[in-house]
């Protein structure tokens, strides 16, 4: 298995001298491709700073990131850019919605931003509103939905530019069992069907349990790292 | 991003905020509007000038002074005393001499085609049996007669013809007592002027008088505009004679003179200086209603300044809005950068955004004054612009709307640049989490 994201020695502290608040206290931890990576604990622990770390939203205190081999220092931020908005998919934790403009408008943000064409984008986001059974809504007013709704509109955002790597901030904190199955489905197909690799933070046990591997976080620190599970162990999680 | 969908999403991020964009806008707005329709009533009227002197032609005329005496002819046409009552008081002689050497110099400057001397008569007053009101008056006898004279009654001057003949302008039918062009043909008016030397004897018995016959009357023009009659030679010659009775040959033929010619155009401005270093100046059609145009020049200018200072108060509720957008969007501007939209295009998005409010503005600013522009010269033709129909007071040229507009953009872009820095400049994390 190839390793996608290497961390070492990571991290992060926010604030200065006396308001000073370390966030994330050394951590080590490789993630392979085609993994599907539960990050969990309690909140407030760090998991979301971790996340955008992860994603490369955020510069770490300390500590070194690489991806696919390249440090992410070395990166200039046009590459950057370019890799968030071709092979990262991104789940916020709010949303994050312009809540003024349409559903469909919303989802093909990524796509206008790579510039892909009119037609283009307007095809790839309505397929991406009926992978999260949303397509009836295409032209509604996004603040007009239930947060439910918005949070699958914010699924097809992360998966309308067919990423490598889908980061997922409580994709299923806001809904009901049946829908957040419904999501969870969703994204595992990705993995399995396209090897997209999911890095998923959830307090969510049942979610965590579905990936293959579980990193527990307190405080800044990790203090439990299931590492990748065997195939047996994956077939095993599968039933 | 491609340029088009930012373009797009300024347009649209633009009127999420319908009001406050609207007031942004409405600033801008008054700022173009007064440049514009100022620009528009310059050119027109500047236009109406061009027009009128062509129409006149005498290309080549021109009217040679001594220099100190030019600046007392400056004066007079500058405080407008046609048709205005005359006062005995103050009275109107011009005094001037061209010694023969200086003619000879003269006329051997290179483009000078002819110049003879000219007696200018300066006559005390206009009057006719139907008024008992005397008033101001200057006349002009034009011997070359290049000119084309508009005439809206009537018949042109006849410079061979014995009788004495005068053209009347519009502005003196009233005060003589005529109902209107027509009424004052083949009437008499009465011209009043002094015989030099009886004025050192009797003081208050000096003026005589001479009758002539109105041949016709001149339709406003810039001609008419310099408020001066025109007569013919056997009238100039009677006033003169009689003015000059009593005075030695010799020194009347030194008083009140001026030369005429015509010269080539093309090296007006070379004569125009050669003549200066003789003591001379030029006056030509052109410099007679060059003090129109300065006139308009510096109303141009006055309102210009107007306009600026209302451009430059809109460009600081520009930058205030944009500040105001930026801070409303803080999440969307994260949420972009985070989807990996470069630094460089959110500057561009929201100065295009403010680029656009200087758009609109003009835009708007352009389709109002045209709009007044179009019922300003509705009324004036029906009013006060009545005898001009082909007058517009107000002309709108492409490229005055096309410069203007792009200076408001120009104006507005820079009014965004700070607000699009800060917003270019956000880092996504801080933004997303912006409450
Ligand atoms: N910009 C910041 N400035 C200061 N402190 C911050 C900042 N961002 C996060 N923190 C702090 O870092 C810690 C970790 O925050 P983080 O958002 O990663 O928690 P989390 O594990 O995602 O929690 P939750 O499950 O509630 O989302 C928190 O104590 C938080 O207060
Ligand atoms: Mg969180």
């Amino acid at each position: 298995m190839k390793p996608l994201i290497e961390v070492t020695n990571l991290s992060k502290t926010y604030g200065k001298k006396s308001t000073a608040f370390r966030a994330l206290k050394d951590i080590n931890l490789t993630i392979n491709e085609g993994e599907t990576v539960a990050i969990v604990g309690k909140s407030g622990s760090g998991k979301s700073t971790l996340m955008h770390l992860l994603a490369l939203l955020d510069q770490p205190t300390t500590g070194t990131i690489k991806i696919n081999d390249i440090n992410s220092h070395k990166l200039k931020q046009r590459q950057l850019n370019r890799l968030r908005n071709r092979e990262f998919g991104f789940v916020f934790q709010q949303f994050f919605m312009n809540a003024n403009d349409s559903v469909l408008n919303n989802v093909l943000l990524p796509l206008k931003i790579s510039s892909t064409r009119r037609r283009a984008r307007k095809k790839l986001a309505l397929d991406a509103l009926k992978t999260v059974g949303l397509e009836d809504k295409a032209s509604n007013k996004a603040n007009d939905l239930s947060g439910g709704q918005k949070q699958r509109v914010c699924i097809a955002r992360a998966i309308v530019n067919n990423p490598k790597i889908i980061f997922a901030d409580e994709p299923t904190g806001n809904l009901d069992s049946v829908t957040g199955d419904k999501v969870i489905k969703l994204l595992f197909d990705l993995n399995r069907n396209k090897k997209v690799t999911l890095i998923i933070v959830t307090h969510d046990l049942e979610l965590a349990n579905k990936c293959q591997r579980q990193i527990h976080i307190k405080d800044g620190k990790i203090t439990k790292d299931t590492g990748t599970k065997t195939s047996a162990t994956k077939k095993e999680a599968k039933k | 991003m491609r340029l088009i969908d930012i373009i797009k999403t300024a347009n649209h991020n633009l009127f999420q905020n319908k009001i406050r964009t609207f007031l942004t806008i409405l600033a801008i707005f008054i700022g173009s509007f007064t440049i514009v329709l100022n620009t528009a009533i310059n050119s027109g009227v500047n236009s109406f000038i061009d027009k009128q002197v062509e129409s006149i032609g005498g290309d080549g005329f021109i009217e040679v002074f001594p220099a100190a005496m030019y600046d007392q002819v400056n004066s007079a046409m500058k405080s407008g005393t046609a048709a205005t009552e005359y006062n005995p008081d103050t009275g109107s002689a011009l005094s001037s001499n061209i010694s023969d050497s200086d003619l000879e110099k003269l006329r051997k400057v290179e483009g000078v085609n002819t110049l003879e001397i000219f007696h200018m008569l300066s006559p005390e007053w206009i009057t006719s049996n139907h008024t008992d009101k005397k008033y101001n008056v200057a006349i002009e006898y034009f011997p070359n007669t290049d000119f084309n004279v508009d005439l809206s009654a009537g018949q042109m001057l006849d410079h061979e013809a014995k009788d004495y003949e005068i053209l009347l302008t519009e502005e003196y039918l009233e005060p003589l007592g005529f109902k209107d062009p027509e009424d004052a043909i083949d009437k008499t008016i009465t011209i009043g002027f002094k015989q030099t030397t009886l004025c050192y004897t009797q003081p208050d018995n000096c003026i005589k008088k001479v009758d002539a016959k109105v041949v016709g009357v001149q339709a406003p023009g810039i001609l008419s505009m310099s408020g001066e009659l025109q007569i013919n030679a056997a009238l100039s010659d009677a006033i003169y004679d009689g003015s000059m009775k009593g005075v030695p040959v010799e020194t009347a033929a030194k008083a009140n003179i001026i030369a005429v010619g015509s010269v080539d155009p093309e090296k007006l401005d070379n004569i125009r200086e050669k003549f200066r270093n003789i003591g001379y100046e030029i006056m030509t059609i052109d410099d007679t209603v060059g003090m129109i145009r300065t006139f308009l020049d510096v109303v141009l200018i006055v309102f210009t300044i107007f306009g600026a200072i209302a451009l430059l108060a809109a460009s600081i509720g520009i930058i205030n809005t944009l500040f105001m957008s930026v801070q409303e969007r803080t999440r969307e501007i994260g949420l972009m950068k985070a989807l990996g939209m470069g630094s460089g295009k959110i500057f561009l998005l929201f100065s295009l955004e403010a680029t656009l409010l200087g758009f609109w503005g003009s835009v708007f600013g352009i389709a109002v004054s045209v709009a007044a522009g179009l019922a300003g010269n509705g009324i004036a033709h029906s009013t006060f612009l009545a005898d001009f129909p082909t007058f517009s007071l107000t002309e709108f040229t492409p490229l005055n709307v096309v410069v203007i507009t792009l200076t408001i953009m120009l104006v507005a872009f820079v009014s965004g640049t700070l607000p699009a820095i800060k917003a270019a400049r956000k880092n996504p994390i801080d933004a997303l989490r912006y409450e």
